[in-house]
């Protein structure tokens, strides 16, 4: 459904000079610095997929998503979803597509949601009974009801946003971008948003492509993502692989009935490649850096030799990967 | 204190620098209306020796210099202040320990600053060399017109302080503050010398401060009046200064009462 | 011309829209109104003070010069009314409206007119009819049925040329990656149109023709209705140079497009 192949957006960005001399320079000649903002991009979405797109702030998320959208026109290489190129079929492709900005609204901030409905439906040409029923249960399920007929600069930030995935989704998109949709909701907000996205996708099969800051967003609804770093793309597969390849591996902690040293377990696990640590008298705790191969293992053997009371297995989570990489990433970059 | 100001005109002035499309534009907007003035005046001259006291000449100089000190004194700092309300930003400005409209001031000096040396000073060059162009001929008439331009700057600031003050009250103005710009423009002489308006008109627009932001700096620049009727338009200029402060410290206060108990 | 036809649809879609935000200032309504008078008045009073004076201006009467001024203020007025973005810069491209605008089917010139539209203009194209009615009465000008179509045609071409240049101005924002101060800049110009081209020097006379055709607006096409025949030629040639302007206005925004760079990151 998406295509994308060694898709490049370079910027010139003006370089100002320093001070009342510098400035002085620049009004007649400027020197300006190419950046590249996405740099050799390459995936392919196939529909019904959910999916997201994580990096740092100035990653090339943002234009990715506005290339993706038919916002901005590649510099180099190429796109087609649905069938279109976005930037040259752009009034034909959008109507696939819905959008929603986070930081930006697409509703008439002094009229009521319902007016921008109403327009919006004449945008996208949606008319007859059908489209009024896909309306109502966008209202329905969104629980907008009780405002939906309240100028929008009176709503709270989460009826908002409420109001604005269903402004994006008036004409029944094949494919729905959301840009940071959660930033600065409550979490309340979060659940309602993220569970229908999810009923959307199971029940019309829509792709949903998102780009987020917040972790929990991508573990409560992806299974695919996408890690952007300085415009590349450097990881792209499943969140559990992620997990294991960014992740700390897992930790497990024993509660022992009888005081044990921590010696005495690593004699048990003999050559294996783990880390114990002794948290106190009774308690152990075990790193196992790759979980799927080793824990079975690890769990078995300490169940078997020793009494224990309790286990706890504390998983890496998705907030503690991403910090990885990040932290992994500055590394480079201080070598460099 | 002295130095914040400082550091605020400096920053405008840095500002209006890095706007180069709005640089060039301004100088090509303000080329075409000098130009365009002066052959219109030329076809209203015909063959006529003398109009509303002016000679040919002096109208000329007087159309380009109006324009040149526009703009200096020119500045939008009511529609700053209306955004600023409109968005909720002077409850902060409110917080902080200086002067709004004493912050505001200095920015539109900044801007002043910029454009009189930037526009105006190589505006007036370029002009002088394609239309006859008389400039004052002694260091008094420079200085006069230096010290008229500054009280013209003053009083059109404080005029724009209180249109924007407005915006406390009535939330949007756009509709008036655009309507002040065209209603300065002519009352102070610069489409029309205040000369050229019938008697009644004069009688009126004497009673009112707009001719003190442009007919009296730019009257005094083209020469066509005695160093001691400089002196007395200087001090009507002061006297309009002073008597525009009483509205805009009386709304100031208002709207700043007015802030606290509706909490921006 | 399937997509033309849905924004003439969605048309009156957006002028409910505008009507009912309206209806929630109602005190800037009045504020507008009073402001476009007197911009509009304002112009005619310098005319009429100038003719206190002298008794032609290169030959033409006071009247006359009061006639191309009442028929400029209808092309005008038409185009700030469908060409009302006065602040596209600072609202679709510094605070990124763009981005929306770029994600809905409909052409986004058409989009950004029909947000920014402003029905009230209506009252310019009032105020310019009853200028002109007074200064035809007082020239005792006289008209053919076929003038009105004439008219109409002229108006038109007139608020298209200023839309094409207004357009092509506007598109530098694309490029641009500051403010830039374009909203002055068509204040400015707006004028030039309005006197007869024959009272400036060639060059002027010559960027009033060709580059920036504001004279098309005002003076070519209201000499018709004045039967000063030596501009007949000039007058005739209006719907083609609004057709061109208009047509290179739309070039260069559709080329600016491709040039957005989005807001923020």
């Amino acid at each position: 459904m998406i295509q994308v192949k060694n898709l490049q957006k370079e910027f010139r960005i003006h370089q100002a000079r320093a001070g009342l001399g510098g400035a002085f320079r620049d009004l007649f000649s400027r020197e300006y610095k190419t950046v590249k903002a996405v740099n050799d991009l390459s995936f392919t979405v196939e529909e019904g997929e959910m999916f997201a797109l994580i990096g740092e702030n100035g990653a090339g998320k943002s234009t990715t998503i506005k290339m993706l959208t038919g916002i901005l026109t590649p510099s180099e290489g190429e796109i087609v979803i649905n069938g279109y190129v976005p930037f040259k079929q752009r009034e034909e492709y959008v109507r696939s597509i819905g959008v929603v900005f986070g930081q930006r609204s697409q509703l008439w901030w002094d009229l009521s949601p319902m007016e921008s409905f109403r327009l919006l439906k004449s945008v996208y040409k949606v008319d007859g009974p059908e489209g009024d029923k896909w309306l109502d249960r966008l209202i329905e399920e969104l629980e907008i009801n009780p405002f939906v007929s309240q100028p929008v600069r009176k709503l709270s930030l989460g009826q908002r946003m409420r109001c604005e995935v269903a402004a994006s989704l008036i004409h029944k998109p094949r494919l729905l971008f959301l840009d940071e949709p959660t930033v600065g909701l409550d979490v309340l907000v979060k659940q309602k948003i993220r569970e229908f996205l999810r009923n959307l996708n199971e029940t019309e099969n829509m792709t949903i492509l998102l780009t987020t800051h917040d972790v929990s967003d991508i573990e409560a609804l992806c299974k695919r993502v996408l890690v952007m770093d300085k415009g590349k793309l450097i990881f792209d597969g499943l969140l559990s692989d992620l997990k294991e390849k960014w992740g700390n591996g897992t930790e497990v902690s024993f509660q022992m009935k009888k005081r044990t040293p921590a010696d005495e377990l690593r004699k048990t696990l003999g050559e294996m490649p783990c880390e114990i640590s002794q948290v106190n008298e009774y308690t152990i705790s075990v790193k196992v850096p790759q979980s799927q191969e080793m824990l079975p293992f690890v769990l078995s053997t300490v169940m078997s030799t020793f009494e224990v009371s309790d286990v706890k297995i504390m998983e890496t989570s998705t907030e503690d990967i991403v910090r990885n990489i990040y932290q992994v990433d500055t590394g480079v970059r201080g070598h460099a | 204190m002295h130095k914040l100001y400082m550091e605020l005109i400096r920053m405008r002035f840095l500002t209006m620098l890095a706007y180069r499309v709005n640089y060039y534009s301004g100088i090509i907007i303000y080329a075409i209306n000098i130009g365009a003035y002066y052959f219109l005046w030329g076809a209203i001259y015909g063959g006529q020796q003398q109009l509303g006291g002016l000679s040919v000449e002096q109208m000329t100089s007087y159309v380009a210099i109006a324009w040149m000190s526009r703009a200096f004194y020119f500045n939008n700092i009511d529609t700053e202040i209306a955004q600023d309300v409109r968005e909720g930003k002077v409850a902060i400005e409110m917080i902080r320990p200086y002067n709004y409209l004493s912050v505001k001031t200095a920015q539109a000096f900044g801007e002043g600053i910029f454009r009189f040396l930037f526009f105006a000073g190589p505006g007036i060059f370029l002009i002088s060399l394609i239309i006859p162009f008389h400039f004052p001929a002694t260091a008094t008439g420079w200085g006069l017109y230096l010290i008229s331009l500054m009280f013209a700057f003053l009083i059109n600031t404080q005029i724009n302080l209180l249109t924007g003050l407005f915006t406390f009250f009535l939330f949007r103005n756009d509709g008036m503050m655009r309507a002040k710009r065209v209603v300065v423009d002519l009352m102070s002489g610069l489409v029309l010398p205040i000369s050229f308006f019938p008697g009644w008109a004069q009688t009126v627009m004497g009673f009112l401060p707009f001719q003190a932001v442009n007919y009296y700096p730019s009257l005094i620049f083209t020469g066509a009046i005695t160093p001691g009727r400089s002196w007395e338009l200087i001090g009507f200029q002061a006297i309009w200064m002073v008597v525009i402060l009483v509205p805009i410290l009386i709304l100031w206060r208002m709207a700043r009462n007015r802030l606290v108990v509706q909490g921006g | 011309m399937q997509n033309v036809k849905h924004i003439f649809g969605i048309f009156a879609d957006y002028l409910g829209q505008y009507f009912k935000t309206r209806l929630a200032y109602r005190a800037d309504f009045l504020g507008d109104f009073v402001s476009n008078l007197i911009s509009e008045l304002i112009n005619l009073v310098f005319i009429i003070v100038v003719f206190t004076h002298v008794p032609l201006m290169k030959e033409w009467t006071r009247d006359e010069i009061i006639f191309i001024y009442g028929f400029f203020l209808v092309p005008y007025a038409l185009f700030s009314m469908f060409f009302g973005f006065w602040d596209f810069n600072e609202r679709y491209i510094i605070r990124g409206e763009m981005d929306r605008i770029l994600t809905r089917p409909i052409h986004n010139l058409a989009q950004v007119c029909l947000e920014s539209i402003a029905p009230d203009r209506i009252f310019g194209v009032i105020t310019g009819l009853i200028i002109m009615g007074y200064a035809a009465f007082q020239l005792d000008l006289t008209f053919y049925w076929y003038d009105l179509f004439i008219f109409i045609g002229l108006v038109i071409s007139g608020a298209l040329i200023y839309g094409g240049v207004y357009t092509a101005i506007a598109a530098v924002s694309f490029f641009s990656d500051s403010r830039t101060g374009i909203a002055p800049m068509i204040y400015n110009i707006q004028q030039y149109g309005r006197y007869p081209v024959d009272v400036y020097n060639k060059a002027i006379r010559f960027v009033l023709t060709y580059v920036l055709p504001f004279a098309f607006v005002g003076i070519y096409p209201a000499a018709y209705f004045l039967r000063k025949e030596v501009w007949y030629t000039y007058a005739a040639l209006t719907p083609v140079v609004a057709v061109i302007f208009f047509g290179i206005g739309l070039l260069v925004w559709n080329w600016g497009v491709t040039k957005y760079r989005g807001a923020g990151s």
